[in-house]
């Protein structure tokens, strides 16, 4: 299928700030696409690009196979929820929605119906006539993505749209968001710095970092097998344990780890024997029992802390070594406090090495 | 004692808030009332009250042509004034501009400068280039005058219109310039709305430098003057209460309306 969105090695330079490095990201119609990454990692400035705001320092956007990077904003058929929502304050909530149709030459009856359609598309049919002004954030929000989703882009762009909410809300509004998504059938690309939203929203994340791609992957992917410590690290926690391989062996590392041997699964590459290695664990995969666990690998500490956390508690394990591993167990298992001593382990498959 | 001596400053102050108010106001009612005695001459008691002064200034024509006149001057400064206003606070507010900070300088600079000098140096620059005294030569030297007040009421505006308004605008469709008209302009609207109001009172108001520019044709307050010139008389008090009563509403209804738009 061809891409919608295809960016062709865009470079975007701000004197000797490099924002966007050589970037080549291709999108797939119909897909909740995510651009994730920390404030300066060049998310933004992919969108601005594609919304016409920037121009890329070389290479070439595709829309829909055709190039758009010469177009201004207003020529291109792709409109974006800004962050701070950007409603218009003189016009009401159905002028705003309007203001794209008119534009487009569409006559007022029509206008009239298209209107409607997406305001009861997020239930707001009676608030046509209210200011901006007079609306809750929430309101807002949904009327901004309205004004863009009504002149029919090919593309919907969001930028940060959910930052601005509290967090009930904005949970309630990603929920909102991804069956909007669906409803229309449209393609939204959607940048956060926020690892929850990409989660709970996406078909695709694009991380980011640096002005770089550092892995792309639908969610389950990337938080089960994070490709580099970044990721990892990015998106939800991961305890790193550097070592050498000792042997490979049916897709699994055997790795000498502080004169310890564990085990990873080798997520794609080929280690060969004494090569130094970084394993990810997540403190979820990790269990913690108070007697040594037979045949199954594991290594001996003691619970330095214990935080009570709801849905889980968090336990720091300090071994034997000194080292610490961060484990997560269930918030009933009153068993483990500060002071015991346990047995911590993994499924082999769970670890997973990274790309040095 | 103590209590006095605590009560004292706000004493004070509200006292003199009060002779300030008096202070202001007794001239003007001085003025109001003349307008109606009954007499040739100005001095209390009124005695007898009539509006005939009134009737005497509308149906004076010297009085009507040189309001007329007055207000188109206003009106023709307010047009000027508001373009090249809003199109400096615009070139001012755009991010990289060079020589941004002479540009507003030189702007504002009319703004401080003494009104007779300005008046001196624009007839000295309008014998200069050619362009003969009279109504074209004033409404210069107004509109020069007023841009300062339009670009800082603009640019005050501006300063506090989100940047994605624009960029919203053009990214539903809108070109530049419809993006301006339809996004920028109705977002001005308070200020460009205060601006020509301003434009309006200063200009009817002047008299120095219409002194020193107009031709035959005299201005309102240029023929109020010519009147005192030749004794003072009811009359006079009465076309000054008609010129107070409409500034007053005007700047009463202005700031009514920028009230109700900020709420």
């Amino acid at each position: 299928m061809q891409p919608v969105v295809h960016f062709k090695n865009i470079n975007k330079s701000y004197g000797a700030l490099t924002a966007v490095d050589d970037l080549d990201l291709s999108i797939a119609p119909g897909q909740f696409v995510t651009l994730l990454g920390p404030s300066g990692c060049g998310k933004s400035t992919t969108l601005r690009m594609l919304g016409g705001f920037d121009s890329p320092t070389s290479g070439e956007i595709y829309l829909e196979g055709k190039p758009i990077s010469h177009l201004p904003p207003n020529k291109r058929n792709v409109n974006i929820v800004f962050q701070d929502y950007a409603l218009f304050p003189h016009l009401t909530v159905g002028r705003n929605i309007a203001f794209g149709l008119e534009l487009k030459g569409m006559e007022s009856a029509a206008i009239h119906r298209r209107v409607t359609e997406l305001l009861s598309l997020v239930a707001l049919e009676d608030h046509a006539d209210r200011m901006p002004a007079q609306l809750s954030g929430g309101q807002r929000q949904r009327v901004a993505l309205m004004r863009a989703l009504a002149p029919d882009p090919n593309v919907l762009l969001l930028d940060e749209p959910l930052s601005a909410l509290d967090a009930k809300l904005r949970q309630q509004m990603q929920i909102e968001l991804k069956s909007i998504q669906q409803k229309t059938g449209k393609t939204f690309i959607f940048v956060t710095h926020d690892q929850e939203e990409a989660l709970t929203m996406s078909d695709v994340i694009v991380v980011m970092n640096k002005g770089r791609i550092e892995q792309m992957g639908g969610p389950d992917e990337l938080y089960a097998r994070p490709r580099n410590r970044f990721v990892a690290n990015f998106i939800g926690q991961s305890n790193f344990l550097e070592g050498t391989v000792a042997a490979v062996s049916d897709g699994i590392a055997a790795i000498n780890w502080r004169g310890n041997l564990v085990h990873a699964d080798v997520n794609g590459a080929a280690p060969a024997a004494g090569n130094n290695v970084t394993l990810a664990l997540r403190p979820e995969a990790l269990y913690c029992v108070s007697r040594r666990p037979e045949g199954r690998p594991s290594l001996n500490g003691r619970i330095t802390e214990r935080v009570f956390k709801g849905a889980h508690t968090a336990l720091t394990v300090t071994l034997d070594d000194g080292s610490t591993l961060a484990v997560q167990i269930d918030p009933v298992a009153l068993s483990h406090i500060e002071g015991d001593d346990v047995w911590v382990g993994w499924r082999e498959r769970d670890a997973v090495l990274l790309a040095n | 004692m103590r209590t006095y001596f605590n009560d004292l400053p706000k004493t004070a102050l509200g006292a003199s808030y009060w002779l300030f108010a008096v202070y202001l106001a007794l001239p003007l009612t001085l003025m109001v009332a003349m307008s109606f005695k009954d007499a040739n001459f100005i001095a209390f008691p009124i005695g007898n009250w009539t509006l005939s002064w009134y009737g005497k200034v509308v149906q004076d024509k010297q009085f009507l042509e040189a309001s007329l006149y007055s207000i188109g001057i206003a009106l023709a400064t307010t047009v000027s004034a508001t373009i090249i206003g809003v199109w400096i606070a615009l070139l001012v507010s755009a991010e990289n501009i060079w020589g941004k900070a002479v540009i507003f300088a030189l702007a504002c600079l009319p703004a401080v400068v003494p009104g007779l000098i300005n008046a001196i140096s624009m007839r000295i620059f309008i014998r200069a280039v050619d362009i003969p005294t009279g109504t074209f030569a004033i409404v210069l030297a107004h509109t020069v005058h007023a841009v300062p007040f339009v670009v800082i009421m603009v640019l005050t505006r501006l300063r506090s219109m989100p940047a994605n308004l624009v960029d919203a605008a053009r990214d539903l469709g809108a070109d530049p310039f419809v993006a301006f008209l339809r996004v920028t302009i109705p977002y001005l609207m308070p200020a460009l709305f205060g601006g020509m109001i301003f434009c309006v009172l200063t200009s009817i108001d002047d008299f120095v430098r219409t002194f020193f520019l107009g031709g035959y044709q005299p201005t309102l307050p240029m023929l109020i003057f010519a009147k005192v010139q030749g004794g003072m008389s009811p009359e006079i008090n009465a076309m000054a209460t008609i010129v107070l009563v409409v500034t007053t509403a005007i700047g009463i209804y202005a700031e009514h309306h920028t009230r109700r738009s900020r709420s």
